[in-house]
């Protein structure tokens, strides 16, 4: 059986609509060519599919209708919409349908490779020409084969500027005869090949992600070495890591020297070049750096009353204003506060304008090169940590203070302007300053009051938590319902609960707190306003009350579960001996204000009700 | 053999394009951000007729001046700028055959296409295409244009358009443009660093913000008038003054974000009410959409 190649011929594609590409080519295959690919090559100028041992004909189909009964109704309107007569429906298993014998694969070819250009779908497209078609840039050639017979256009072709048309003399040859046209089509070779010759250089990073769109890029690996100019070093080193990555796409080796990825060429005059724009991208950093120095970042600070933070949210001198007063609700020291005052300068800066990631950092370094203490330079460096659910905290006290503040503010903000994330959508990455905030309490160990937070931010905040905690969500909603003061309170108690779930006292103060709920809960309207202890006739209710008096739920939550569980006995002896719907409306009014008084002194430790047992 | 001058170079185009069958033009009179925004380009891109041309277009955009201080930024500075409409299956190839007409060995040298998606908010325009780098220098922003005016173009054009700095540059191994030599003996600096030290301090510093908002509105009014009197070509001049007043306030720092936004509004407003009429011109009154 044969072999079929199908190459769709590109200018230059996207990184990402290869990957677009590459994603959807083996369904695409399986629906035209009625089989996988064996291999699929993806790369900047080709799109091409290999199917080893292709059936020479397209396979029978059998187009399923209407059920025979409903013949009458149903055929005339099924025959026309498939093309065929009434009387030429076939009828399977008490269906009408239409059979389709298979075709000569060569026959069908054409039409199914037109099928498969125009199935890619991509998420931009264009138009380039008369025929309507979409793709991610203009399609210029299609070659298909059998075998040795050429069945849908002429030639590929080699590598854009070193080979024209090359001559694929048997589908089986395609990738060979290629790379000796210079050209590598297969995306995951060229990966390897890449990699490979950065590993043989050494030293090589990359945070940015930048091999996955090199890969794209190129459809011949040349990897080179290049270096530029030590004076360059004195920039902060992020400023130039920077520079190499978001414009050139480098791979930063340490120190001057970076490595990167050539599509072909003079090797010494291509390294050359590339060095010579690196320097001059640094060149352009410098002088911007430099000012920006000579501005400071006092002077940038005075500039923030002319930047929105976003809009309706004022600017980012109101930003700061605010910012600085939850950093004393935080109960922040002057370290703290002045980076507050600071932290959002390095926004007039020219260097983020240009570089939006180097917010924060280039703000810390411009602290430290105007004389401010160590203490203030890393909280600003640190405020926007952690920025990825799994990112580094801050390291310093300040900078952990800062980042909560400004956390605070942009929930607080966003929330009250109704830009609350829905779906995937979450423009001002409030989800992430919800999952920051829970780590900068849990794991920071900093005291953030829930006071701070309305209603619905905290609500937004702590359902974060529940993903955020190794227990079950159930213990996290009855510690959110508690009376903890702070967020990593509520951390600490839904996990100590947790871990006492099977102690006695977690087991008395459970169904004390269960009993008081079921029977009480539901008549909180009938209930008195205070507990009036003239009006408490049985032992057993005064001998609860009084128990109740004693009950001390504060710090610890084993001793706080001890204390409440002390309360199991006695309630067990009231619902013995007394009756709570007593007759006396007073009396029945004062012994359901008991019962929830139990119920909310034991809910300072938490909703039991959303505990199951 | 030696490198080409500036003027070298723009000559070496001019010829290459001029060969081709493109329709030499010349720079616009009145201030353009983009030679996209010459009526060369924006205008004539739209509608049913083929058109090529090919011209030097200096763009003026008065918050990339630095005083002549910085050696890759101005306020005024140079597109060769190549519009073909319809692109033909052989575009590309007549592009490089440009770098070679200049000198550039494209078998030495690594040439890159990089994805870039254009956008110009103003002008209610957008395109597929690429950034071009000659051994890692972006010496070319290529599009297909798909939208002008917010209507989608009837004929897909290549618009070329060369950064003539930054192609020289590469082409003389400078770092500064200011050290790129013009003319034998005389470099860029000499012809232009005066020039951008004295509107860097006009654009930053003195461009007056109560008369430029004025003039604004009153470009806008006049662009309406002539559109009524169904004058669609003097009428873009009136677009083209309002985005250049509007460049020159936010270079002032007299724009908030809400503002910007704002002017961004009206200017793209006015530019779709043109390429309306011009369509309507260009189709005969009715057919237009």
């Amino acid at each position: 059986m044969p072999t079929l190649l199908l190459e769709i011929g590109c200018e230059e594609l996207p990184a990402g609509a290869c990957r677009e590409a590459e994603a959807q080519l083996p369904v695409l295959s399986e629906r035209e060519l009625g089989a996988p690919p064996t291999h699929v090559f993806v790369g900047p100028r080709r799109l091409a599919l290999l199917l080893d041992d292709v059936s020479e004909r397209t396979a029978d189909e059998w187009i399923k209708g209407p059920p025979e009964s409903l013949a009458e109704k149903a055929a005339a309107g099924f025959a026309k919409k498939h093309g065929v007569r009434p009387e030429d429906l076939v009828v399977r298993d008490g269906f009408l349908g239409v059979e389709r014998p298979g075709q000569p694969l060569r026959d069908v070819l054409p039409e199914r490779v037109e099928a498969i250009v125009r199935g890619l779908a991509f998420s931009k497209s264009m138009r380039w020409e008369d025929s309507g078609l979409r793709f991610a840039r203009p399609v210029r050639w299609r070659l298909a084969k059998l075998d040795e017979e050429t069945v849908v256009g002429e030639t590929s072709f080699g590598h854009r500027f070193t080979h024209g048309a090359v001559e694929i003399p048997d589908a089986k040859e395609y990738a060979d005869r290629l790379r000796e046209a210079e050209v590598e089509p297969d995306a995951a070779e060229r990966r390897r090949q890449i990699v490979a010759g950065l590993d043989a250089i050494g030293g090589w990073d990359d945070a940015a992600g930048v091999l996955e769109e090199v890969v794209y890029l190129v459809e011949q690996v040349v990897v080179l070495e290049g270096s530029f100019d030590e004076r360059f070093l004195q920039l902060p080193e992020r400023v130039i890591v920077t520079a190499m990555q978001s414009h050139q796409r480098y791979f930063p080796l340490g120190s001057n020297r970076f490595a990167f990825v050539a599509n072909g060429g003079d090797p010494d005059l291509v390294r050359a070049g590339n060095e010579n724009v690196l320097e001059g991208r640094l060149d352009d950093a410098s002088f911007t750096f430099e000012r920006d120095v000579e501005r400071g970042i006092d002077e940038l600070a005075k500039q923030l009353d002319a930047i929105t933070f976003f809009k309706g949210a004022g600017t980012f001198a109101d930003k700061t204003d605010r910012v600085q007063a939850l950093v004393g609700e935080l109960g922040g020291g002057e370290a703290s506060s002045e980076a507050a005052r600071l932290a959002k300068a390095d926004q007039a800066s020219e260097l983020v304008r240009e570089f939006p990631d180097l917010e924060g950092y280039i703000g810390g370094e411009y602290a430290r090169l105007a004389g401010y203490p160590e203490a203030v330079s890393a909280a600003i460096e640190e405020q926007y940590l952690p920025d990825s659910a799994g990112g580094p905290l801050p390291q310093t006290e300040a900078g952990k203070v800062l980042a909560a503040a400004d956390k605070l503010d942009t929930l607080a903000t966003s929330f009250s302007l109704g830009h609350k994330p829905s779906g995937s959508r979450d423009p001002y990455g409030l989800r992430r300053a919800g999952i920051g905030l829970n780590r900068l309490a849990v794991e920071g160990g900093l005291a953030i009051p829930r006071s701070l937070l309305d209603e619905e931010v905290r609500a937004f905040v702590e359902e974060r938590l529940e993903g955020l905690l190794d227990v079950p969500v159930e213990y996290v909603r009855a510690a959110r319902a508690s009376a903890a003061a702070d967020l990593g309170s509520v951390a600490r108690l839904a996990e100590s609960l947790h871990a006492e779930r099977e102690s006695p006292s977690f087991d008395g103060v459970y169904t004390a707190y269960d009993r008081a709920h079921r029977l009480a809960g539901k008549s909180a309207g009938d209930a008195a306003p205070e507990l009036d202890r003239s009006l408490l006739r049985e032992e057993a209710e005064r001998a609860l009350a009084e128990g109740l008096a004693k009950v001390a739920i504060d710090g610890d939550t084993r001793k706080a579960l001890e204390s409440g569980a002390t309360l199991a006995p006695l309630m067990e002896r009231f619902f013995e001996e007394v009756l709570v719907m007593d007759e006396d409306e007073a009396v029945r009014a004062n012994r359901l204000r008991l019962l929830l008084d139990v119920r909310d002194t034991l809910g300072r430790l938490g909703d039991f009700s959303q505990i199951p047992r | 053999m030696a490198a080409p001058t500036f003027q070298d170079t723009i000559r070496a185009l001019e010829g290459y394009w001029a060969d081709y069958g493109c329709v030499l033009m010349q720079p616009y009179h009145t201030e353009v951000a983009a030679g996209t925004m010459n009526p060369a380009t924006f205008l004539r891109s739209l509608g049913p007729k083929p058109w090529k041309t090919g011209y030097i277009e200096p763009v003026i955009r008065p918050l990339d001046g630095r005083y002549g201080e910085n050696p890759y930024r101005f306020q005024h500075y140079f597109q060769y700028q190549v519009v073909i409409k319809p692109a033909p299956q052989d575009v590309l190839d007549l592009y490089f055959g440009s770098l070679e007409a200049i000198g550039i060995d494209l078998r030495r040298h690594d040439i890159r296409l990089v994805e870039d998606d254009w956008e110009q908010p103003t002008l209610g325009a957008w395109g597929l295409g690429w950034e071009v780098w000659c051994d890692g220098m972006e010496i070319t922003q290529w599009t297909y244009f798909q939208q002008l005016g917010g209507f989608d173009v009837e004929l897909v054009p290549a618009e070329i358009t060369y950064g003539m700095e930054r192609l020289a540059m590469f082409l003389q191994g400078k770092r500064s443009a200011l050290e790129l030599e013009w003319a034998p003996g005389i470099t860029w600096g000499d012809v232009y660093r005066e020039n951008e030290r004295e509107w860097s301090v006009y654009n930053f510093e003195l461009a007056p913000v109560e008369i430029l908002t004025r003039r604004f509105g009153e470009h806008e009014e006049e662009c309406r008038l002539l559109l009524e009197r169904g004058l669609p070509l003097p009428a873009y001049d009136q677009v083209l003054k309002a985005s250049h007043t509007f460049n020159l306030l936010d270079a002032r720092g007299a724009l908030s974000a809400t503002e910007r936004a704002a002017y961004i509004g009206r200017v793209r407003n006015l530019a779709r009410e043109v390429a309306q009429a011009y369509l309507e011109l260009e189709h005969g009154a009715d057919a237009a959409t």
